[in-house]
């Protein structure tokens, strides 16, 4: 955890908040608000994220004000094969069945580390592929195809 | 007595031979996935309640329940022979547990943790049963009112006690609270925040939002530091501690118990500040205290009672008024809401046999555990050679089909793949995600309980203070808020959480 002349995991904080308040406020700005003894559905998103951006425009303006922590270097493997991984079942899951949406899966996600080896990947993808069919559509019955359609 | 009849009526909820059975399925994947680090209990939990929706409610929370204190237990497995604490909670074990093992007394250390949290979950248990009624009785004074009231507690008390910065973790409830409201307001019908998403219109499923946030968001913050793992593996002799262990170890497991059962009932205490406070009061009351830290048996006993014993009550808001105390009781709300229940201060009154059969399956659940992990540790044990390149391309592929079997829909996926981004960065801006659990799964109680409040009284916020118990709660909370600002008590909780 390096030094820094400003807090970045505050302002980075702040300014994630500012970003959610404002998008709220601009997907409720066609709401109907009300008031206190007769509420519309847009008086709570409204008074939460009113709420969210005052804790953000804090927490952004105390990270520029102080110093403070740095955040750790991004490793971009891990994130980018596990997000890679699960992107892949959400797309093949439904078309091609579980048994290829899983094998893909386990093999995508395991290069997220280099440790991995590939011919022991592939036979653990295929084995829990297996397992994954049988016992969530086997025996537990989810309506999902196992095969492409 | 009341008590007996209704510890009776849970009993025989408890004993029939489906809930055994699931009690045992809990107890013993709890244990598994607590022996196995790299996973908490919160996104096992989150994965295995698609499992859970055919089965009866009382059931489902027995095996749920089975899970959480199972896995309490096996993270301290693995903290003696590891020296990796499973779970939050066994961190402290690590410190005499270990060195324990070292000097080739893995066998004692292990057969204390187990004796020690069998006698905390039977005395817990019948905290759990001795503060039910009178709190049940409370409860069915609430309206609307002082349910509001209430749920702020519930929300600020597990902020204020909960690791990290209060203000940043009031400000992750409020985030909560706005994804609580996704969805189509049950007042009006009107959509709010749904982006014109057809599955958004029933609101987010809180478990793709855990398992991203707690389950793969972890994964890939672990996956940045290799933990290399080596077990002491030579040394179980013998399982069956010395008359002198047990003596030294019982004044420990008596006050680490009582410690618990109180520390487990306030909100966010949950399962990690019993264990640490119980150390330090062993440390402090011991006659030697440098012998801690060299292998005490203090050390191991006295946390590892607080641990479960605090894992238990924690039980007690939920159980009693529907408040969840930590995010991993606020999964066990959203699996009861899945089942139909509505969680609220009627719960006791109105389910009974399923209260009282979560509280007696938590006694038959301890003994199980008692009885079968001493002689299945080295069942344990192999299950700790598992290296994590296989481990957690698993964890993901289960992640993916569980979250996709709760609605059988897609969407849930892409929202736990941008749940895993969020909680990623979570993590490296030091932020803890479990308040945002809280706000998501009481959100739309809250807002329900604020709107029909404010009707009742025509829009007159001073409701909240002109009803007595409603003022009550709320002074609490404001004590609680005003402590948090003052420096020695400040300190005080840094001290406590600090690990």
């Amino acid at each position: 955890m390096t030094r820094s002349r400003i807090d970045v995991q505050d302002l980075l904080f702040g300014l994630f908040f500012v970003a959610v308040a404002t998008g709220t406020l601009v997907a409720t700005r066609n709401l109907t608000v009300g008031h206190a003894a007769d509420m519309g559905p847009g008086y709570m998103p409204r008074v939460v994220a009113l709420a969210l951006m005052a804790f953000g425009l804090f927490f952004s303006g105390r990270g520029l004000w102080r110093a403070g922590r740095g955040i750790a270097p991004i490793q971009l493997r891990p994130l980018l094969a596990i997000l890679a991984s699960v992107g892949v079942f959400a797309l093949t899951a439904e078309r091609l069945g579980l048994a290829i949406a899983s094998v893909a899966a386990v093999i995508l996600a395991s290069f997220a580390t280099r440790e991995g080896r590939l011919v022991e990947t592939v036979a653990f993808a295929i084995v829990l592929s297996g397992a994954a069919v049988l016992l969530f559509v086997k025996l537990l019955g989810l309506p999902i195809p196992i095969w492409p359609r | 007595m009341e008590l007996f009849d209704n510890l009776l009526m849970g009993l025989s909820t408890a004993l029939q031979l489906n809930n055994l059975i699931f009690c045992l399925i809990g107890v013993v994947i709890g244990t598994a996935i607590g022996v196995l680090p790299g996973i908490g209990p919160i996104p096992t939990v989150a994965l295995l309640l698609p499992f859970t929706f055919g089965l009866s409610p009382a059931s489902a929370m027995i095996m749920l329940a089975g899970i959480f204190y199972g896995a309490q237990y096996g993270g301290s497995t693995t903290a003696i022979l590891v020296n990796v604490p499973g779970e939050t909670s066994s961190v402290v074990t690590c410190i005499d547990g270990h060195e324990m093992a070292k000097q080739g007394r893995a066998g004692t250390a292990l057969a204390i943790a187990a004796i020690a949290s069998f006698f905390a979950g039977t005395m817990a248990t019948i905290v759990i049963a001795v503060l039910s009624v009178p709190l049940s009785v409370l409860a069915l004074k609430f309206t609307a009112v002082e349910y509001f009231s209430l749920l702020v507690l519930g929300l600020i008390a597990a902020v204020v006690l909960a690791h990290g910065s209060v203000a940043k973790s009031l400000a992750m409830v409020l985030l909560g609270l706005l994804l609580g409201l996704v969805g189509i307001d049950v007042s009006s019908g009107v959509a709010r925040m749904t982006f014109g998403i057809a599955a958004l219109s029933d609101g987010l499923d809180f478990v793709p939002i855990a398992m991203g946030l707690f389950g793969l968001g972890e994964i890939i913050a672990n996956l940045e530091r290799p933990a290399e793992r080596r077990v002491v593996s030579q040394s179980i002799r013998s399982l069956i501690p010395s008359w002198g262990d047990l003596r030294a170890a019982f004044p420990a497991v008596v006050r680490g118990t009582a410690l618990g059962s109180v520390l487990g009932v306030l909100p966010g205490g949950g399962a990690a500040l019993p264990p640490f406070s119980s150390y330090a009061l062993e440390k402090k009351l011991a006659r030697d205290p440098s012998r801690f830290g060299k292998g005490a048996i203090e050390g191991v006993a006295g946390p590892e009672a607080a641990n479960n014993a605090g894992a238990q009550t924690s039980f007690i808001p939920l159980l009693t008024l529907g408040i969840p105390a930590n995010a991993l009781m606020a999964l066990m709300i959203g699996a009861l809401m899945m089942q139909g229940i509505q969680p609220g201060p009627q719960i006791m009154t109105e389910q009974p046999k399923l209260v009282w059969g979560v509280i007696a399956s938590m006694w038959v659940g301890n003994l199980m555990l008692l009885i079968i992990n001493l002689p299945l540790i080295g069942l344990w044990v192999s299950m700790l050679k598992i290296p994590y390149r296989l481990l957690f391309p698993a964890i993901v592929l289960f992640c993916c089909i569980g979250t996709y079997g709760i609605a059988n829909s897609l969407f849930n996926v892409w929202l736990m793949m941008g749940c895993a981004l969020i909680g990623y960065f979570f993590i490296k801006i030091g932020v803890e995600p479990a308040p945002l659990l809280l706000g998501l799964v009481l959100g739309p109680q809250l807002e329900e309980n604020f709107r029909r409040a404010m009707l009742i009284a025509d829009g007159d916020f001073t409701v909240f203070l002109s009803r007595p118990i409603s003022a009550v709660i709320l002074a609490v909370v404001a004590a609680l808020l005003l402590a948090m600002l003052s420096p020695a008590i400040l300190r005080t909780r840094k001290e406590a959480l600090a690990e």
